[in-house]
């Protein structure tokens, strides 16, 4: 191996280091997000629905929430039915829900488990096959 | 809050500009180019003086028409946008000089700052420029006399808690 190849594959091997220590960054602020979400299920509910439930924030604005979000959410609605709960949020309405759930930019959701515990957040735009993927595993 | 005129800022634009910032950039360390470095640079200051986003004409031709890429049009202010660019060629040229100079690590610790903070940006939606454009603005400095849209938290991208 030339000189030049080792340095490169030394700069490339740092490169995916830092890139790698950003993603854990950014998993460790989801997890905490995950976390004050559980902690703070019971502002959307009275008593949990025993059921997975999708908390969806948008706002009437958003555009990628009308083109992209909202007909993929529609879609995991049709394909579950009954056995998903949808709670749709517009955080216009709602600033404070929003604060408390750690919501920062629309379209955001919330996978939630029949206990009430969110195991997964997307922060921005999820596609059909994530959340089908996401729901099916819980 | 002073009431402000807001303005239709794409901010599928800046997610285009910050996503092909971080690419060069973390190609320009791998394969030891300061001149890649350099030409981002340029590009950024480019898009300062022009006041468009400097890779934005990725988006506009190539990306936007062929649907790859679907606009995400928000009430904002531009300006603040526009000062975080002029701040990323502040740090892309000061990195690019130190390079050349021979001064690596200090040249690559800027390069990567910047690729940083256009991370944070484009996959946290939080401008950390912006949010210095607004930290100033409150001091009542020239040119800074932008506030945050109503609700905002300063850098972070309009619409959670923002009014309508």
């Amino acid at each position: 191996m030339s000189a030049e190849t080792a340095e490169i594959l030394l700069r490339f091997g740092l490169a995916i280091s830092i890139i790698v220590l950003g993603a854990l960054v950014y998993w460790l602020i989801n997890q905490r997000l995950l976390v004050r979400a559980s902690n703070n299920v019971f502002t959307l509910f009275n008593q949990l629905p025993n059921k997975p439930v999708l908390v969806y924030f948008t706002t009437p604005d958003c555009a990628p929430c009308k083109t992209v979000q909202r007909p993929a959410i529609d879609r995991v609605s049709n394909l579950l039915g009954e056995k998903l709960e949808v709670i749709e949020i517009d955080a216009y309405e709602q600033p404070d829900l929003a604060k408390t759930w750690g919501v920062m930019s629309v379209p955001t959701t919330f996978v939630l488990d029949a206990r009430g515990e969110a195991r997964y957040v997307n922060n921005g735009v999820a596609r059909v096959e994530k959340l089908l993927e996401q729901i099916q595993t819980l | 809050m002073a009431s402000q005129t807001l303005q239709k800022v794409d901010h599928s634009a800046l997610k285009t500009n910050q996503l092909i910032i971080i690419s060069l950039n973390v190609l320009a360390f791998i394969l030891n180019l300061p001149i890649l470095a350099a030409f981002v640079a340029l590009v950024m200051g480019i898009g300062s003086a022009l006041k468009i986003p400097g890779f934005g004409f990725v988006y506009k031709n190539l990306l936007k028409p062929r649907g790859w890429m679907k606009p995400d049009v928000v009430d904002d202010n531009p300006e603040p946008h526009r000062f975080a660019q002029f701040l990323g060629f502040v740090f892309m040229t000061a990195g690019s000089i130190a390079l050349f100079l021979g001064a690596t690590v200090l040249g690559w610790s800027l390069v990567w700052l910047v690729v940083m903070l256009a991370a944070l940006n484009a996959f946290g939606g939080f401008c950390v420029g912006c949010a210095v454009y607004y930290w100033l603005s409150r001091f009542n400095l020239p040119g800074f006399n932008k506030q945050p849209p109503t609700g905002t938290f300063p850098g972070m991208k309009p619409g959670v808690g923002a009014s309508r």
